[in-house]
């Protein structure tokens, strides 16, 4: 009886530490989706995020990779979202 | 409204791009559920060359003219309808089984599907997997577009694909039916729900089908599960058929079963059948 309730709980724990593959189902779509609709190529699209941090950091001081690159889809709407860090602000006063 | 007395029926396909995810189920079963609504509904398999729609619905033993002997001006639309079993103005065009895709093309169904808007409440055809000639001619030939998709990945992917032609073409945004959704998986985080398939694909959900063991037997029998009352998928169907109809239908939280009973049941991994939303 006490075996059958350690396994009843064990089994209940284990919910939570399991692997949710669902997270993995999306993020998987969500980048072939996106390449699908623009048929634009990964290295396409590392090379713009290589360009558009060379024109940010020639103004501001920012950290080494964006915090977000991506392409998603906005309602409607197709859009680029990308977010960098900018790690120091002196230099942001100056540079205005 | 009377029902049977509209002078244009709408014309609607039921397609998916990826094959096997329920094209053909939802299609009997939409149409079975529309007439049980009072509608006059012919429904029209488009898979030419691979037809199944009249398996589904019990009707294989009766087919003497199909789609193309209508489209090639062999034989009177009438001539080739079938009734349904059950007594309501449902009606099947089958599709010919030694022909291909190529024999006919969308302005031929076009010409069909208007003729048939003119007697019919409703026109729907069950679209072929793929996106090749067969799509286009029955997407050719609608003015609305209805999308079956399951919670897994290659599925999504075909029907974002099949979204970006619909937009192309003069089918007005299709609505979409995710279809085999297993709640226990969900729960878990092991299946995608309507909120992640929403935010992959946007577009409007016009229903959610639980997986349904009675789904299959419905299939052995060859009576659309829209008729077994017990069943869970049935009544998502019934549900979806009646917004296609106009009537606000709110996205019901089915009962999860709560008793301790169920509960350990379902940590046994024994509760198939539980399902939360449909």
């Amino acid at each position: 009886m006490l075996d059958l309730l350690r396994w009843l709980l064990s089994q209940l724990e284990s919910e939570d530490d399991q692997e949710r593959s669902k997270d993995t189902a999306r993020q998987r779509l969500s980048v072939v989706l996106i390449q699908d609709r623009l048929d634009l190529p990964i290295d396409k699209m590392a090379a713009m995020k290589r360009e558009i941090w060379d024109v940010v950091s020639r103004y501001l001081v920012v950290d080494d990779d964006f915090l977000e690159f991506e392409i998603r889809r906005l309602d409607e709407l197709v859009v680029l979202v990308s977010n960098i860090q900018v790690k120091d602000t002196t230099e942001l006063a100056s540079a205005q | 409204m009377v029902k049977g007395n509209h002078m244009t029926g709408r014309t609607i396909v039921i397609t998916s791009g990826k094959g096997g995810v329920g094209k053909t189920t939802a299609t009997a079963n939409i149409g079975s559920a529309l007439a049980m609504r009072g509608n006059k509904v012919v429904v029209i398999d488009t898979d030419i060359g691979l037809r199944n729609l009249d398996v589904i619905m019990g009707l294989e033993n009766r087919i003497v003219y199909d789609l193309v002997n209508i489209l090639e001006g062999k034989c009177e639309p009438h001539k080739a309808m079938i009734r349904d079993k059950h007594g309501h103005e449902l009606y099947l065009i089958p599709a010919a089984q030694t022909r291909d895709k190529d024999c006919i093309n969308p302005d031929q169904l076009r010409e069909l599907c208007a003729a048939l808007e003119k007697e019919f409440d409703y026109v729907l055809m069950d679209c072929p997997a793929g996106i090749e000639q067969g799509f286009k001619n029955a997407v050719g030939a609608a003015t609305e577009a209805i999308l079956v998709t399951t919670p897994e990945v290659a599925a999504i992917r075909d029907a974002d694909r099949v979204i970006g032609l619909l937009e192309a073409s003069e089918v007005d945004r299709p609505r979409l039916i995710i279809n085999r959704i297993h709640p226990g998986m969900v729960k878990q985080g092991n299946m995608m729900d309507k909120d992640d398939i929403v935010e992959l694909l946007s577009v409007e959900v016009l229903g959610l089908v639980p997986a349904d063991d009675r789904t299959i037997t419905a299939a052995n029998r060859g009576v659309p599960v829209v008729h077994d009352t017990k069943a869970p998928s049935g009544a998502a169907f019934l549900r979806i058929a009646a917004r296609v109809d106009g009537e606000e239908v709110q996205f019901v939280e089915l009962d999860r079963k709560t008793g301790m009973v169920s509960k350990i049941k379902e940590i046994l991994g024994l509760d198939r059948r539980a399902y939360s939303h449909a």
